[in-house]
């Protein structure tokens, strides 16, 4: 393969890696704060596009506007379920999994209902190219690089430098503890659930930039975020950006050497692997 | 007592059903939950030993897959292929089933949930042998049975699929009711309750765990190759991963404590979007809200209603009888 | 009857259990014991099987049994009973016992599916036996009871009788009076003097030091995974090396 060519699928697979970053950051902060498997993510971020979609087509909103309104919105629809579907089965994670289970069934069919099952698209007004040392690259690639990673060292400061990010370091370690140092567990619930619905619609408002959108978008979704969450390490944020990477890597630039049902077997076989012999992950420890 | 002639009852009354049927799709409909009847069923099984298995859609795939090949391609007979099929599911599920039954709880049904999804890839791309994405057709009905002077099952007609899925339905059933009650049963019980002690006394958990992966994985290979022979097409991703989420929505609805529980839910959720059919519009709403109801107000899930609405019935009657 | 040599486990950097050499003989009452944390669960499991020893073997009746599963080792007649869920709350406390003989039942895997003429008798026979064990233990007033309902001490009493249920030859029991009242203690001790009496081997972790002094032969007493002393009960009291560990430990030991 000539340079660019090898630049160009490097490029894709960061965006890939930017992509299942996010997401999986999303199900990494449920997990570690309410201790759930939050396997209807899939199906927030499929909202998320919808949301994006008819912002622009039927508000007239331009895309990036319509991106930050659907991904506060989007936040929005994460403190409503958590709030009403999770919270009453804290502590009970086999029926929080059925709850999470029947939000992937009813929210499929509410878009499905509303939208229809036909896929739609919109473009991205990224368009144009950058041409660094000889190399193509194209813009609405490169900017979801940016986006994803800003919002990762956005998230990794909010963390680290907020009362509520100290707080969710202090329950995802240790729950009973947190609760006997007064933390507000209800409170730094809805934050996690809100951040993680957030950055789910974030990916979202992406992906249909570049691909076009359905109801059953978010199974897809789902898979890659469980896989790089369960490469890196359960509810781990350094496992989830490791998995992240080697996932989107994978998935972008083995499919230029290879086909791409070939590049799906290797990560999921990669993935059975790894959790048969290290079922910490990566990234985690015993 | 109550439970057997409850189920001769529902028996009697699926071998006449047909014939008050007022057409060939509503004989589908019912056919279709009879499918579902044996996939909840048989993943209830699964569950008995406290794992959650989503590999059943890829599972049915493999039996679909294996028994229509072996019939175009190698020309044996539909019935011996459907059980072959099966038999090679269930191998495959206790090949797998031995790394993957040391992991537990969500570990063990991601990998399944992966694992579906591979069978799914390879079918795809395995184009010699399976037709790649576009799927097979034409896969031949099962042969005639022809006992002269007496019947005819031809399986021209959507009628003689109806009563072999009935056939299926019951021979299923009665063999996983057999083994729930067998000393298996209770072990599994026994190992979903406390695992490490089930083993620390002697008990090969991963050996039983196996055992009811591997025999529920036959029942949804039997499914696959019935399904496959009925609408005589297939594809890779007829049995995603929505269907195994489905199947695992009824079977949690219907309760997962009691036998009947997926059976009952695998009927409603079945039924019911076809029956009101004139609502179809709302359907996903009806859905949505049977969903939340269920886990909201019923945490042993429909077959929770019905005994504690036994149980109140008894209650007033021993009020009035007092 | 058990010897163990040079046995240790290491997780990651911690060195949970040492390069522990100890033998137990047949019909002896050993105990193991130590401040919280020095390893002696551990031990118990490198012993069953539930985790593998990083070095060390393990010798069961001159067999070498080192990083065999539980259910083999079970087999082999060694029954651990755990510092909790030693019950299954779901089941009745016949129940409870009669899964618990499963390795006496002869119902193999594939025997358990096929009933044969002959599966309805032994089924009978589980049945009987686990009343004997049942009465044996002191809960027969409990037979039907849900396991879930039974008070702390009568569930952990149940847990050694499902472990006596197996047919151990060995029995390691992991801190049996933990979290009982002063009655249950008594009991519990009474019911492993009548083991012993059956001639039964007990290798036992207990706390409760008084308890520990009275039942055992020999007592054994480790610290961060190593072998601090090994002697008989008014030995290792004496002890320097037992005094200082205890003491350092606080009271919570
Ligand atoms: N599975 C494990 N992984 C990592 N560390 C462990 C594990 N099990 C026990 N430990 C550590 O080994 C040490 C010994 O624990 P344990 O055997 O339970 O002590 P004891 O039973 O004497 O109180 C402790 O420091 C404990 O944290
Ligand atoms: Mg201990």
């Amino acid at each position: 393969m000539e340079m660019t060519a090898i630049a160009q699928s490097l490029l894709n697979g960061l965006a890939i890696s930017g992509i299942y970053i996010l997401i999986a950051l999303g199900l990494t902060l449920v997990l570690s704060i309410m201790g759930i498997v939050q396997i209807s993510h899939g199906e927030i971020y499929m909202v998320g596009a919808y949301c994006v979609y008819y912002l622009i087509k039927s508000a007239g909103f331009s895309f990036i506007p319509a991106l930050i309104v659907a991904t506060l919105f989007v936040g929005c629809i994460g403190v409503f379920l958590e709030r009403v579907f999770f919270r009453p089965f804290r502590g009970d994670p086999d029926r929080a999994m059925t709850v999470s289970i029947s939000l992937i069934l009813i929210i499929q069919n509410i878009v499905l209902f509303l939208a229809g099952g036909n896929p739609k698209s919109y473009s991205s007004p990224f368009t144009g190219v950058l041409f660094i040392f000889g190399i193509v690259i194209a813009w609405k690639r490169l900017i979801i690089v940016i986006v994803g990673f800003g919002l990762l060292v956005l998230l990794f400061l909010f963390i680290r430098y907020t009362k509520t990010g100290q707080a969710m370091l202090a329950i995802s370690q240790e729950r009973e503890g947190a609760a006997l140092q007064g933390i507000n567990i209800d409170f730094v619930s809805a934050v996690a659930m809100f951040l993680g619905c957030a950055l789910a619609a974030v990916a979202a408002g992406f992906i249909g930039s570049l691909f076009s959108i359905s109801p059953t978008m978010g199974s897809f979704a789902l898979m890659k975020g469980i896989a790089v969450i369960i490469l890196g390490g359960l509810g781990s944020i350094a496992g989830a950006v490791i998995g992240g990477l080697i996932l989107g890597l994978i998935d972008g630039v083995l499919p230029a050497i290879t086909s791409t049902y070939t590049a799906g077997l290797v990560g999921f076989a990669a993935i059975i692997i790894i959790l048969l012999f290290r079922p910490q992950g990566i990234w985690g420890h015993e | 007592m109550t439970y057997l002639l409850t189920s001769l009852f529902l028996t009697v009354c699926l071998i006449f059903l047909p014939h008050f049927m007022s057409g060939p799709y509503y004989v589908h409909v019912f056919i279709i939950t009879m499918m579902n009847i044996i996939l909840t069923s048989s993943l209830r099984l699964i569950s008995l030993s406290g794992q959650i298995s989503l590999a059943h859609g890829g599972m049915m795939t493999i039996g679909a897959y294996t028994s229509a090949l072996l019939v175009m391609r190698l020309g044996l007979s539909t019935w011996y292929a459907m059980l072959i099929a099966g038999l090679f599911v269930a191998l495959v599920a206790c090949l797998t089933g031995f790394p993957f039954m040391r992991l537990k709880g969500i570990y063990f049904s991601i990998v399944t949930v992966f694992f579906s999804e591979m069978v799914v890839l390879i079918t795809q791309q395995w184009e010699s042998l399976t037709g790649g994405s576009g799927g097979i057709y034409n896969i031949p009905a099962p042969g005639a049975i022809v006992v002269t002077g007496l019947f005819n099952i031809d399986f021209l007609s959507k009628i003689h699929f109806y009563y072999f899925a009935l056939f299926l339905m019951i021979a299923s059933l009665l063999i996983l009711y057999a083994i729930e009650k067998s000393r298996i049963g209770f072990i599994l019980k026994g190992i979903k309750q406390t695992d490490s002690l089930a083993e620390s006394i002697g008990i090969n958990t991963i050996g039983f765990k196996v055992l009811a992966y591997s025999t529920g994985c036959f029942f949804a290979g039997i499914v696959g190759a019935f399904y496959s022979h009925y609408i005589s097409a297939m594809c890779p991703d007829t049995f995603g991963f929505f269907y195994t989420i489905n199947i695992l929505v009824y079977m949690t609805v219907g309760g997962i404590e009691v036998f009947a529980g997926p059976i009952l839910g695998a009927f409603v959720l079945t039924i019911l979007p076809e029956i009101t059919r004139v609502l179809k519009e709302f359907m996903p709403f009806i859905f949505a809200a049977v969903l939340i109801a269920v886990i909201f107000f019923l945490p042993e899930g429909l077959a929770g209603l019905f005994s504690r609405l036994i149980a109140f019935i008894k209650k007033i009657i021993r009020i009035k009888n007092a | 009857m058990l010897e163990v040599k040079g046995l240790s486990k290491f997780f990651g950097g911690l060195e949970a259990v040492s390069n522990i050499d100890m033998t137990v003989k047949a019909g002896e009452i050993f105990g193991l014991i130590g401040p919280n944390g020095a390893g002696k669960t551990t031990f118990f499991n490198l012993i069953n099987g539930v985790i593998r020893p990083t070095r060390g073997r393990v010798i069961f009746e001159g067999q070498d049994i080192t990083g065999k599963k539980p259910h083999s080792v079970a087999k082999k007649g060694i029954i651990r009973t755990f510092q909790a869920n030693n019950i299954f709350p779901d089941f009745t406390v016949i129940e409870n016992v009669s899964l618990s003989c499963h390795l006496k039942t002869g119902i193999g895997i594939f025997e358990a599916s096929l009933h044969t003429p002959g599966s309805k008798k032994k089924e009978k026979d589980v049945l009987e036996r686990s009343y004997e064990i049942i009465k044996h233990a002191g809960l027969e007033s409990f037979t039907n009871t849900a396991a879930n309902s039974l008070s702390h001490g009568h569930k952990r009493i149940l847990g050694i009788a499902n472990a006596l249920a197996a047919e151990p030859k060995l029995l390691m029991l992991d801190e049996p009076l933990g979290g009982m009242n002063a009655e249950e203690v008594s009991e519990t001790i009474n019911l492993i003097r009548r083991l012993l009496d059956d001639g039964l081997t007990i290798l036992l972790i207990e706390h409760n030091m008084r308890a520990t002094m009275s039942l055992c032969d020999r007592i054994f007493v480790i610290n961060f995974g190593k072998k601090i002393a090994e002697g008989n009960p008014a030995e290792v009291k004496e002890n320097p090396e037992v005094i200082k560990a205890y003491l350092g430990a606080g009271q919570n030991a």
